[in-house]
């Protein structure tokens, strides 16, 4: 069934549909052996009442046939029910010499006939034996209704369909009851998902759960287990958020209110210097947030603009140049003159910016900041490797990285913790393959992006 | 009041420190977790300002270290988080009060001077004995209802000596309230304040006790 079809039909209940194929079957199959019944029980009884026939026709030949009289045989006392239809003819050269009183005129069978026949006379069906008397112009005739015959067997089939029309009721209900009872763990999972707070994520119990009913569980355990997990993930996010948000905030607000409270001049113009530089920090978080929801918004097909990356590499670093010099950094380049990227240049800028930034941020004063832009060895493939002196990062801060807001801690230096979230977003939108290692050369960080 | 500080945020402790100063506490400012804990389990602090998000070890965690170690110095918890759940973790880890941040300067110096008169069972927001007033919030004192000038080295001296009414502070933990990283104080500084003290508010104020130290009787009842 299509799912169209299935949305077109109201789903049936997996009750009701057992309960019916059940049932279903249980009549096929008693239909078919209620027509066995009837094939053999008419061949068997059909033999029987033929033998009887036969026997019959023998008992009689063994009469003077020619000397019955009629009076004789009506005397043959009644002695079973169904004596009655049995009936029989002596013929001598087509003139009836004798009969039962029960016996047609007309004869049973065709003259000619010998053996078995089935014949109709006197308005009724007959079954026939026929047979020449031990005088060879003698024939005898004897038959039996036909009616007699089928009422034997349809007798023997009432036996049989009468206990099923009284099991039946009794086996609808044994079989609802059986196919409720098997439905009834599923039913109880659902009590128990339908029952649990709405913000409860505790995994459901799996004990006692039938194997059938089992994958269901377990899937829905995981996927408890995959939202809590991201629940996990965007409370650290808020939290963090909060953090990296209210400090500098605090920081401001705070700086503001020594300088209002402030005696000496000298402390108020500190303040107010300080009150400054958490603006400054403010704006610039401001702006990575912005950056990063820009690039939570665009989409890779939109990137099909280019630029000269050596060029904007060099103006980045002249940006951060005076932040450097404030700390005895360096910022050391080796450019080829030009090199063009598929990449639009306000997102290179970004991308060159918070990784010098970083590397100026998170290392120590006087140490040293490499660009360095070449072509890779692939032809047509192009490599940025930004790398540093300083401590450079453990394997398990490599791996948090990018969570964002995430801050390596104990560095002394301010940070929102989004720069490099920045660097992955972009890297992802452009397909673009990025290694973060140790430099062998400076031992910090070192940072490699290479364009396919 | 000496108050230990313990803020990574350069911008948040320094501006902290300076207004915190300005309310007459003298401030001491770890920025990590581990210096928090060896500061604060010397008990030399009168109260604590505990930033939860500090590097090498989570505020949370100190906390929890002190109050195992059972130093019952008043902390205040200073966080971004928000969250009932994360107030009502502060807490039950032992923290005094709870602010989150932005704080206002003057609220925190409130509730830090609050968390200090309680931790020494004050209820009353102004301490007084025989005839002198001192209020904490004002940041005076007064001598039979006429306001007397002090120095904030006296001041931090009596308004030890009125915190712990009745109970007698030897010389190095009077010296503690005078204390300050950078800022040494000389060998004699305790007696100076005393006898300026003294001088001030009348020699029947505070008692010496022989070989052990000062003290400010609790007035008779």
């Amino acid at each position: 069934m299509s799912t169209h079809e299935a949305a077109l039909t109201a789903p049936r209940s997996l009750q009701k549909r057992l309960l019916s194929t059940v049932l279903a079957l249980v009549a096929a199959a008693w239909g078919l052996a209620a027509a066995m019944t009837w094939y053999d029980a008419r061949h068997e009884v059909s033999e029987l009442l033929d033998a009887h026939l036969v026997q019959t026709a023998a008992l009689l030949l063994m009469q003077p046939v020619d000397e019955l009289e009629d009076k004789d045989l009506n005397l043959v006392p009644d002695l079973h029910k169904y004596q009655q239809r049995v009936v029989f003819q002596v013929w001598n050269k087509g003139k009836l010499l004798a009969h039962s009183a029960n016996a047609p005129r007309e004869p049973l069978a065709d003259l000619k006939t010998r053996g078995f026949a089935d014949n109709q006379a006197d308005g009724e069906a007959w079954h026939v034996f026929v047979t020449p008397g031990h005088r060879s112009e003698l024939l005898l005739q004897v038959g039996e209704l036909q009616s007699t015959r089928t009422d034997v067997v349809v007798v023997s089939l009432y036996s049989m369909i009468w206990p099923t029309v009284l099991v039946l009721p009794l086996l609808v209900l044994g079989v609802w009851w059986a196919v409720g009872d098997s439905m009834r763990p599923l039913r109880q999972l659902g009590e128990a998902v339908a029952g649990r707070q709405p913000q409860s994520l505790a995994p459901l119990a799996t004990a006692g759960v039938p194997p059938e009913v089992l994958p269901l569980v377990t899937a829905l355990n995981g996927l408890f287990d995959r939202t809590t997990e991201l629940l996990a993930a965007e409370q650290q996010f808020t939290a963090n958020a909060a953090h990296e948000l209210r400090t500098p905030i605090a920081g401001i607000r705070m700086q503001a209110q020594v300088a209002q409270g402030a005696t000496q001049e000298a402390d108020r113009a500190q303040a107010l210097v300080a009150t400054v530089q958490g603006c400054d920090r403010a704006t610039r978080l401001v702006e990575q947030l912005l950056q990063l929801a820009r690039l939570d918004a665009e989409s890779a097909s939109a990137a099909t603009a280019q630029c000269d990356l050596a060029e904007v590499a060099r103006s980045v670093a002249a940006d951060l140049e005076a932040s450097a010099q404030a700390r005895q950094q360096q910022i050391v380049l080796n450019l080829p003159t030009s090199i063009v990227v598929p990449l639009a240049e306000p997102l290179a800028r970004v991308l060159l910016r918070n990784l010098v930034d970083n590397a100026l941020r998170y290392t120590p004063d006087g140490a040293q900041v490499h660009v360095h832009l070449y072509p890779a060895a692939v032809p047509g493939a192009v490599q940025l490797c930004v790398e540093d002196s300083g401590p450079g990062l453990t394997a398990a801060d490599i791996s948090r990285l990018g969570e964002r807001f995430f801050r390596v801690l104990g560095t002394g230096r301010s940070g929102s913790g989004l720069g490099w979230s920045i660097v992955q977003r972009i890297v992802r939108l452009h397909g673009l393959h990025v290694a973060l290692d140790r430099s062998t050369q400076w031992g910090g960080l070192r940072v490699r992006i290479t364009w396919p | 009041m000496r108050i230990l500080l313990a803020e990574d945020d350069e911008l948040l402790g320094s501006g902290i420190r300076a207004g915190l100063t300005q309310h007459g506490f003298l401030v001491d400012w770890v920025r990590d977790g581990v210096a928090a804990e060896r500061e604060l389990i010397t008990g030399a602090y009168q109260a604590c300002v505990l930033d939860l998000g500090l590097p090498r070890q989570d505020g949370m965690e100190v906390l929890l270290q002190l109050r195992t170690r059972q130093v019952d110095t008043p902390v205040l918890v200073l966080t971004a988080r928000d969250a009932v759940s994360a107030r009502i973790a502060g807490l039950d880890a032992g923290a005094d009060d709870y602010l989150v941040k932005p704080v206002d300067l003057h609220e925190l110096a409130a509730r830090l001077r609050a968390l200090v008169r309680r931790a020494h069972g004050q209820s009353v927001t102004r301490l007084c004995a025989a005839g002198v007033e001192l209020d904490p919030a004002a940041h005076r004192v007064w001598r039979d209802g006429a306001l007397v000038e002090l120095s904030q080295r006296e001041y931090d001296l009596l308004h030890a000596l009125l915190l712990n009414v009745g109970r007698v502070l030897n010389r190095e933990q009077l010296e503690q309230h005078l204390y300050q990283w950078g800022n040494e104080i000389n060998s004699n500084a305790v007696e100076v304040h005393i006898y300026h003290l003294r001088r001030k508010l009348g020699s029947g104020l505070i008692e010496t006790v022989r070989g052990v130290g000062y003290r400010i009787a609790r007035d008779a009842a």
